[in-house]
C-alpha cells in the first residue's frame, strides 16, 4: 500500500517538476507582464499593475500595427511557401527523380547557413530590386527560410497516402490530374496543413531577416521584442512576448489534430 | 480557402500601409530610451506642427553597430543608384558620421537651419578627427561614469590603477559589456588605454601612428586578468539591469541612461555615480540628413526642432537627461534651476570638465577595439 | 518513365528557383567574399584573421551545439519513450500535454523567457531558495552557455519528441508486446527494441536541431554575456560594427563546414539503409 502511494507521490512529483521546468518559464512572462516595480531583493513584483500594458498598446506606439504586420507576412509566406512546395513535395514523394537525395538537401541548405551573412548579402541585392523595405521582401525572405518545413512535411504527407487508393482511382479511368485533386490532394490535406502550420510559426518567429531586409518600414513584433528586452524593459517585451504567442497558442488548440504519427515518421525519407 | 486567405491578407497589409500624407522616417542608431524619445516626444510634437505628416520612429541597435546599420543602408542605396534613400533624419555615433561625410552619403544643411548658429563646440565639426562641418548638428552630449549600489559596497575606487586592485578582492561584483552591445563597455576599455597607455593627447588630438599600440600589450594582459574577476553583461541596458536586480554592484554606465532608469524606478534610488580618474569617455550624438533624402525640406525642419533650445530644454535635459547638444548659454531663461543642477548631482560640472573625455581619433580607435578582440577577449 | 522525370523536375524547379536566387546566390557572393584577399585575389588571410580573434567562439559554439544536441537526444527519447510505453494514464496524458508547449514558442520568446527566468535572482532561483534548497547568497546566474544549452533544450526536444513519438506510435505494437511478455523491461524495450526501429527519425530530428542552433541569433544574444560567445553573434558583430563582411563570411563558411559535415554523414546513412533496403 505503501509502495503504491510512494509509486504515485514519487510519479507526481515528476510530473510536477516537469511542470515547473515547462511551465515555469512561461508563467515567469506572465509575472513581468504585470510588473511595475520590481528590484533586488524582492521575490515578486514590489508594485503590480496594467502601467506597461497602456505604453505597449498607446497611440503612439507601434504594437498593434506590428502585430497585423507580423501575421500578414506569415499568411503571405504561407501561400508563396505551399504554392512552391505542394508540386515539388508530389514529384519528391511519387515521381522518380534523379538527384533525389541531393534536392533534399538543397531545400535543408537555407536553414544551414547561418543566415545572417546571407541576409544582408540579401538585402543589399534588394535595394538594386527596390524590394527592401518592402513586406514582398520580406516575404520572399521567410519563405525561403521556411521551404525545409514546408518540402519535407509536404513530400512525406503525400508519401503517406495509401498508393492503392491513386492505383484504384487510376484503374476506375481517372487522369493523373483527376486523380491527384479528387483522391492524392485530400487524403495528403492534413499533412499539408501540418507543413503550413510551421511555416507560419517560422515566419512569425523570424527576426534575423525581417531586421536586414525590413528596417526602417517592416515593423514586426520580433523585433520590438528584442530592442525591448536588450533595453532592459523586460515589462514591455514580456507583454510583446504575450502577444506574439497568441497566434502561436491558438494554432496549437486547433490544428494539433493534423500532426498524425504516421506523416510525422516519414519526415526526412 | 486559400483565396480568402490571399484577400485578407492583402487586406490587412493595405491598411497597414501610411493613409496618405508624407512619412518622415527617423532612424536612430541608440538603445531604447532614444527611440523612445523621437517617437513618444519628438514626433508627436512634429506632427503637431506639420499636419498630414507621420513621423516613424525606427532603432536599429545601440553602439556604433547601430550606426554601422544605418550606413549600410545609405551606401547599399548609393552603389545600387536609387534616386531617393528611405531615411530622411538619421541619429548617429561620431565615428561612422566621419566615414559618411567623407563618402558624401550625407547633406549639407547645417547651414541652412537656424539653430545651426546656436551650436560652436568643437564636436559641430570634429568627428574624431574627421571634419563633418555643415553635415551634423549634435543631438545631446553623453558621458559615462561607474554607478554603483552603495547598500551592497560602501564606496569604490577612484581611479583605474585601483579599480584593477578592488576586483581582485571582490570578485564578479563588477560588470561591463566589453566592446560588444553598447558603447559604455567600449567608454570604460578606452578610458582604460587612456589611463595605463600614456598616450591619452595623442591619440585624441592626432596624429596617428601606427607603433603606438606595440606599446600596449603590457595594459591588454592587465585588462585580460581584470575580465577574470568581473561579469560581462549583454550591453548598456544589461549593465544597468544588473545593477538593479543585485547581480553586480559596480559598472560604468551612460549618465543620461542611469538618471532616467531611475526615474522611472528601475533602479534603486540609493545608487551614485562616480568618474574616475584620469577620466572617461563621453560623446554626442548628431542629427544628420541622408544626401538623397525622400523629404529632405522636412528632415531639416524637423531638426531645426530637435535643436531649438525649448526643446533641447524640455525634451535632452528635462525628460531625459542629457547634457545639451546646442550651446548652454541658450538655454538660460527657458530651464529652471533645479533641472539643471539634478545633472550635476554626483559629478560637478568641474569634475566633466577635468574627467570628461573625448574618445579617440578613429584610427586609434579601431586600434583599440581590434585590440581588445585579439589579445583580451580571444 | 522519362516523361514523369521532366515532370517531376518541372514541379519542383519554382521552389528549387527561390531558393538558388534567394539563397544560393548569395552564398555564392558569399563565399567569394571570404576567400577574396584584400589585396586582390584569393587566399585564405579572412579565414586566418577570424581564427585570429574568434578561435574561442568557434571552439564555443562547436561544444554548446554538441551538448545540447546529445541532451536534447535524450531527453526526447525519455518523453517519446514514456508516452509510448508508459502504464500511468494521468501521467501519461499529463506529460503529453505539457511538453508540447515549447514547440509553439518562437526563439525570441523563449531567450526573453529564460533571461529572466535563470538570472541570478530569477524565477528558478527565487524558487529554490523560497524552497530552502539554496541559500540567497548560494544562487548562480545560468545567464551563460549553461543558459544556452538549457534554451535549446526546452525548444528543440519537445520537437524531437513529437517526431519521435509520432515515429513509435507508428511501429507494431506486436514486437514490443512479445517483449514485454518474455519478461524485459520498459527500459530494456525502449533501448534494445524501439529505439532502433525508430532511428532515422531520431536521425533527423537531431540533424535539424543541430543545424537550428547553429543558425539562431537571438538566443545567444538575450542569454548569454557577449564573451565568449557564438559564431552567429560574431558574424552579425563583425558586420554590424564593421561592415567587415571578408571575415563575417569567412567565419559563416567555418559554421557551413560545421553543417555540411553533419549534412554529408545524414546522406551517408540515407544511403547506407536505401541500398540496405533494395538488397
Amino acid at each position: 500500500m505503501t509502495r503504491v502511494l510512494a509509486g504515485t507521490t514519487g510519479k507526481a512529483a515528476l510530473l510536477a517538476l516537469f511542470a515547473f521546468a515547462i511551465i515555469g518559464p512561461l508563467a515567469n512572462l506572465v509575472l513581468w507582464s504585470f510588473a511595475e516595480r520590481w528590484y533586488f531583493p524582492f521575490k515578486l513584483p514590489v508594485s503590480w499593475g496594467l502601467r506597461y500594458w497602456e505604453v505597449v498598446f498607446r497611440p503612439t506606439g507601434v504594437a498593434m500595427q506590428s502585430l497585423v504586420t507580423s501575421i500578414s507576412i506569415a499568411l503571405l509566406t504561407v501561400v508563396v511557401a505551399l504554392a512552391l512546395s505542394i508540386p515539388a513535395g508530389y514529384a519528391l514523394a511519387r515521381l522518380r527523380l534523379p538527384w533525389r537525395g541531393a534536392i533534399m538537401i538543397a531545400f535543408l541548405l537555407p536553414q544551414a547557413f547561418p543566415s545572417v551573412a546571407i541576409y544582408v548579402n540579401v538585402a543589399r541585392i534588394f535595394y538594386g530590386l527596390g524590394l527592401a523595405g518592402t513586406i514582398g521582401g520580406v516575404v520572399l525572405v521567410h519563405a525561403v527560410h521556411a521551404l525545409v518545413y514546408s518540402v519535407w512535411i509536404t513530400s512525406a504527407a503525400f508519401a503517406a497516402v495509401d498508393r492503392e487508393l491513386e492505383l484504384a482511382a487510376r484503374n476506375l479511368g481517372a487522369s493523373v490530374l483527376r486523380t491527384l485533386f479528387t483522391v492524392t490532394l485530400p487524403l495528403a490535406a492534413p499533412g499539408i496543413l501540418a507543413s503550413a502550420i510551421f511555416v507560419f510559426l517560422e515566419s512569425l518567429d523570424e527576426f534575423t531577416g525581417t531586421f536586414f531586409v525590413g528596417v526602417p518600414t517592416v515593423s514586426t513584433l520580433p523585433l520590438l521584442l528584442y530592442s525591448a528586452g536588450m533595453g532592459g524593459n523586460y515589462q514591455i517585451a514580456s507583454i510583446t512576448a504575450l502577444i506574439l504567442l497568441v497566434p502561436s497558442i491558438l494554432f496549437m488548440l486547433f490544428v494539433e489534430r493534423f500532426l498524425r504519427a504516421d506523416v510525422l515518421s516519414r519526415i526526412g525519407r | 480557402m486559400y483565396t480568402r486567405i490571399i484577400m485578407s491578407a492583402l487586406a490587412t497589409s493595405l491598411l497597414a500601409a501610411p493613409a496618405g500624407g508624407q512619412t518622415l522616417n527617423v532612424a536612430t542608431a541608440g538603445d531604447q530610451n532614444m527611440v523612445d524619445y523621437v517617437r513618444d516626444y519628438l514626433g508627436p510634437l512634429f506632427e503637431k506642427t506639420h499636419r498630414g505628416v507621420r513621423v516613424v520612429s525606427v532603432g536599429t541597435g545601440p553602439g556604433d553597430a547601430g550606426s554601422q546599420k544605418i550606413y549600410e543602408k545609405l551606401a547599399a542605396q548609393k552603389s545600387a543608384g536609387t534616386t531617393t534613400w528611405d531615411l530622411d533624419v538619421i541619429v548617429i555615433h561620431q565615428k561612422i558620421a566621419g566615414q559618411m561625410a567623407a563618402e558624401q552619403l550625407l547633406a549639407k544643411y547645417k547651414d541652412d537651419i537656424d539653430t545651426g548658429k546656436l551650436v560652436s563646440r568643437e564636436t559641430a565639426a570634429n568627428a574624431l578627427g574627421a571634419d563633418v562641418s555643415g553635415y551634423v548638428m549634435p543631438m545631446f552630449h553623453s558621458q559615462t561614469a561607474l554607478a554603483y549600489n552603495p547598500d551592497i559596497t560602501k564606496d569604490i575606487p577612484g581611479s583605474y590603477a585601483d579599480l584593477a586592485e578592488w576586483v581582485k578582492k571582490n570578485p564578479r561584483k563588477f560588470g561591463y559589456n566589453g566592446i560588444k552591445g553598447g558603447m559604455s563597455g567600449v567608454a570604460f576599455v578606452t578610458g582604460w588605454v587612456y589611463a595605463f597607455s600614456g598616450n591619452a593627447e595623442q591619440m585624441i588630438k592626432g596624429p596617428y601612428e601606427a607603433a603606438t599600440k606595440a606599446a600596449w600589450d603590457g595594459l591588454l594582459g592587465k585588462l585580460k586578468d581584470f575580465n577574470k574577476n568581473v561579469i560581462i553583461t549583454p550591453g548598456n541596458a544589461g549593465t544597468l539591469d544588473m545593477l538593479n536586480r543585485g547581480e553586480i554592484a559596480v559598472g560604468p554606465v551612460w549618465v543620461d541612461m542611469f538618471y532616467t532608469w531611475m526615474a522611472e524606478g528601475k533602479l534603486p534610488p540609493s545608487m551614485k555615480l562616480k568618474l574616475i580618474t584620469p577620466g572617461m569617455p563621453g560623446q554626442p550624438m548628431y542629427y544628420a540628413v541622408p544626401a538623397k533624402a525622400a523629404n529632405a525640406r522636412l528632415a531639416e525642419a524637423f531638426v531645426a526642432l530637435a535643436t531649438s533650445p525649448e526643446v533641447q530644454a524640455e525634451g535632452i535635459i528635462k525628460r531625459f537627461n542629457w547634457y545639451p547638444g546646442i550651446d548652454a548659454k541658450y538655454l538660460e531663461g527657458k530651464l529652471d534651476r533645479a533641472a539643471w543642477d539634478k545633472l550635476f548631482t554626483d559629478i560637478s560640472p568641474d569634475e566633466l570638465a577635468g574627467k570628461g573625455q573625448p574618445f579617440p581619433i578613429t584610427p586609434y580607435f579601431n586600434d583599440v577595439l581590434e585590440l581588445y578582440e585579439k589579445k583580451v577577449a580571444n | 518513365m522519362s516523361e514523369s522525370r521532366t515532370a517531376g523536375l518541372l514541379l519542383v524547379a519554382p521552389a528549387l528557383l527561390l531558393v538558388s536566387a534567394l539563397f544560393a546566390y548569395p552564398l555564392v557572393f558569399s563565399v567569394a567574399s571570404a576567400v577574396s584577399d584584400p589585396a586582390g585575389g584569393v587566399g585564405l588571410a579572412n579565414f586566418a584573421k577570424a581564427f585570429q580573434l574568434y578561435s574561442g567562439d568557434i571552439l564555443y559554439t562547436v561544444f554548446i551545439v554538441a551538448i545540447s544536441t546529445a541532451l536534447t537526444g535524450l531527453v526526447s527519447i525519455a518523453i517519446a519513450g514514456y508516452l509510448t510505453m508508459g502504464e500511468t494514464p494521468w501521467l501519461v496524458s499529463g506529460l503529453a500535454w505539457l511538453y508540447r508547449w515549447p514547440l509553439f514558442i518562437p526563439f525570441i520568446v523563449a531567450a526573453q523567457c529564460m533571461r529572466t527566468f535563470l538570472a541570478k535572482n530569477g524565477m528558478l532561483n527565487n524558487t529554490l531558495v523560497m524552497s530552502g534548497l539554496f541559500d540567497p547568497d548560494q544562487t548562480v546566474s545560468l545567464l551563460d552557455w549553461r543558459g544556452i544549452i538549457v534554451t535549446f533544450v526546452w525548444k528543440q526536444a519537445p520537437f524531437v519528441a513529437l517526431l519521435l513519438a509520432g515515429g513509435m506510435a507508428a511501429l507494431d505494437r506486436a514486437t514490443i508486446e512479445a517483449a514485454r511478455n518474455l519478461g524485459a523491461s520498459r527500459l530494456r524495450c525502449l533501448i534494445e527494441i524501439v529505439l532502433p526501429l525508430v532511428a532515422p527519425t531520431l536521425m533527423v530530428g537531431l540533424i535539424l536541431s543541430f543545424v537550428i542552433m547553429l543558425s539562431v541569433l537571438s538566443v545567444p544574444l538575450m542569454v548569454a554575456g557577449s564573451q565568449p560567445t557564438m559564431l552567429t553573434v560574431d558574424i552579425s558583430f563583425r558586420i554590424n560594427a564593421y561592415g567587415d563582411y571578408p571575415v563575417a563570411n569567412a567565419l559563416g563558411v567555418i559554421s557551413y563546414l560545421m553543417t555540411a559535415i553533419t549534412a554529408w554523414i545524414y546522406l551517408r546513412y540515407a544511403l547506407r539503409e536505401r541500398q540496405e533496403k533494395a538488397a
